[in-house]
């Protein structure tokens, strides 16, 4: 109990509390940039290089309408990372995560800034953020990811400007996942094998872009599934 | 040739011939029907592991899906309805009264017994190409089409077939899968020609099939070992049409393996055959 008094100066001392403002600052910030951005549609290719992941490059059309609509068109079965896979500058709510500055840095010769973000809400699969955010032009540089079951995801995003809006035009994942068996093929043969830990490379290239189109809310109503139409 | 005939008619003049088919057509139809009201519960269980990491998108349980997952189901009762008629072609000769007619004719033995392996095999031939009838005609019809996403039991990994490539594939699994067959169907017709009632060939048959998938399958060393002399080793080879990319030296030495099996057991066949004494 002594020890939990001790730490109280220190939580509301100055120093902490304006490096809290100041994530949540830089996190308002690039809402701010993107708040003209009503909606974008853009072609996506994502080629996997994840051990064990043997598929060739996947193609689809992603629509997506600010701050949380979003469509995947395909003729074929299309793997997207869950995260990191899909541009949404509207997913860092400030309201949402408790922001703590880490430390200002420079990458590739610009000023940014690491913040680390904590859900406020603990669900099951809640996740931690450390964002790399480019304080000069107001862009999320790195992401990296890290869950309570030790799923790694870490993203490096390149941008192109497209109607006044810097947008990705690449983004490579890293994934360390945890990769356990289902029942997808199962024969009269070896027993399931414990979970394994799985690495690799994924690169999700972005073209095409078509911005503040006006997209109808009906395109977002009936989502492309993994379970057949007609069932 | 006319011999050859003259087995085929005798064999589908027989109801228990129709049995395999019956059985096919009624288990992978339930199955395709069940398949399509729980396809919610199926995705979810099979993508578990992959929808923790990727949003999924498209006809993931489709008519190829479903067909690869019903020939991994089936590939263990198989064969006991190839050794149900290949177990009686030769034995039921004998529990007719038929045989001694049969041999005291014309054609040689090594011609009937020749005629009788090959109406086996057209039999087992048949009843896989049903089995892949039934699959995928109403399997596509039910579930459409689209790529194949395989995941086998046992082995790490996921295989992303495109839809393009699945059709070649298919046949050559299928054409893998009667060669594989065909090894059964030579035991229970080596077993046909050593006894003279069709019970003992059938669950001889059966257990010899049993027995070494549970010794290959147990996870101790010991058993390890024999895994490589054990037919059934080489049984799911028609699986590796479906890996990426597709191991050929694997199939041809499964292919090699399971067709000097066959041979072998058929020239015993014969010699048992050849010898057989029709006068007590």
């Amino acid at each position: 109990m002594l020890l939990c008094l001790l730490w109280v100066p220190f939580l509301f001392s100055p120093g902490l509390l304006q490096a809290q403002e100041e994530g949540a600052r830089t996190l308002d910030a690039l809402q701010k940039k993107y708040s003209g951005l009503k909606d974008y549609t853009v072609d996506v290719n994502v080629h996997f290089d994840v051990e064990g992941f043997k598929a060739p490059d996947m193609q689809a059309k992603l629509y997506c309408k600010p701050p949380d609509k979003m469509k995947i068109e395909s003729k074929r079965i299309f793997f997207l990372p869950k995260e990191g896979g899909t541009f949404n500058p509207f997913m860092f709510n400030k309201e949402d995560f408790e922001v703590k500055l880490l430390e200002r840095l420079t990458y590739e010769g610009r000023n940014v800034v690491k913040l680390k973000l904590t859900p406020k809400k603990r669900k099951l699969n809640a996740q931690d953020f450390i964002l790399t955010v480019d304080t000069d032009r107001h862009l999320i540089r790195e992401m990296n990811t890290s869950s309570f079951d030790g799923r790694e995801v870490k993203a490096l995003i390149e941008y192109g400007n497209f109607g006044d809006f810097d947008l990705p035009t690449r983004i490579e994942l890293h994934l360390n996942v945890q990769f356990s068996e289902s029942m997808e093929i199962r024969d009269f043969g070896p027993s399931a094998q414990p979970a394994k830990r799985v690495t690799g490379r994924v690169d999700i290239t972005y073209s095409n872009y078509k911005v503040n189109s006006g997209l109808s809310d009906e395109i977002f109503k009936e989502r492309e599934s993994l379970v057949p139409k007609g069932r | 040739m006319r011999l050859f005939w003259l087995e085929i008619y005798k064999t589908f003049s027989r109801w228990r011939t129709y049995i395999g088919f019956g059985f096919i057509a009624l288990v992978v139809l339930l199955t395709e029907v069940v398949m399509k009201l729980s396809a919610v519960e199926i995705l979810n269980r099979m993508m578990r592991s992959t929808q923790k990491d990727f949003l999924i998108f498209g006809n993931v349980l489709n008519g190829w899906f479903v067909t690869a997952f019903i020939m991994n189901t089936l590939h263990i009762h198989i064969p006991f309805l190839i050794a149900l008629v290949a177990g009686d072609i030769v034995s039921g000769e004998a529990t007719s009264g038929t045989v001694r007619f049969l041999l005291i004719r014309p054609p040689s033995r090594v011609k009937i017994i020749a005629a009788k392996y090959v109406a086996t095999l057209f039999y087992t031939t048949g009843l896989v190409i049903f089995l892949g009838l039934v699959c995928i005609l109403p399997g596509l019809a039910l579930f459409g089409s689209g790529d194949l996403i395989i995941h086998h039991f046992g082995k790490f990994g996921v295989v992303f077939i495109p839809e393009v490539e699945i059709p070649v594939r298919m046949l050559f699994a299928f054409m893998a899968a009667i060669w594989s067959m065909t090894a059964v169907a030579s035991i229970a017709f080596l077993l046909s020609t050593l006894v003279e009632n069709s019970i003992g060939p059938i669950i001889g048959t059966m257990a010899v099939v049993i027995v070494f998938l549970v010794i290959g399958n147990f996870p101790f060393d010991f058993f390890a070992t024999l895994k490589p002399y054990l037919f059934t080793t080489y049984m799911v080879f028609w699986q590796r049409f479906l890996d990426d990319p597709i191991p050929w030296q694997e199939i041809v030495k499964s292919a090699a393996i399971l067709g000097l099996h066959s041979l072998g057991l058929f020239f015993i066949a014969f010699g048992a055959y050849a010898r057989k004494d029709i006068k007590s």
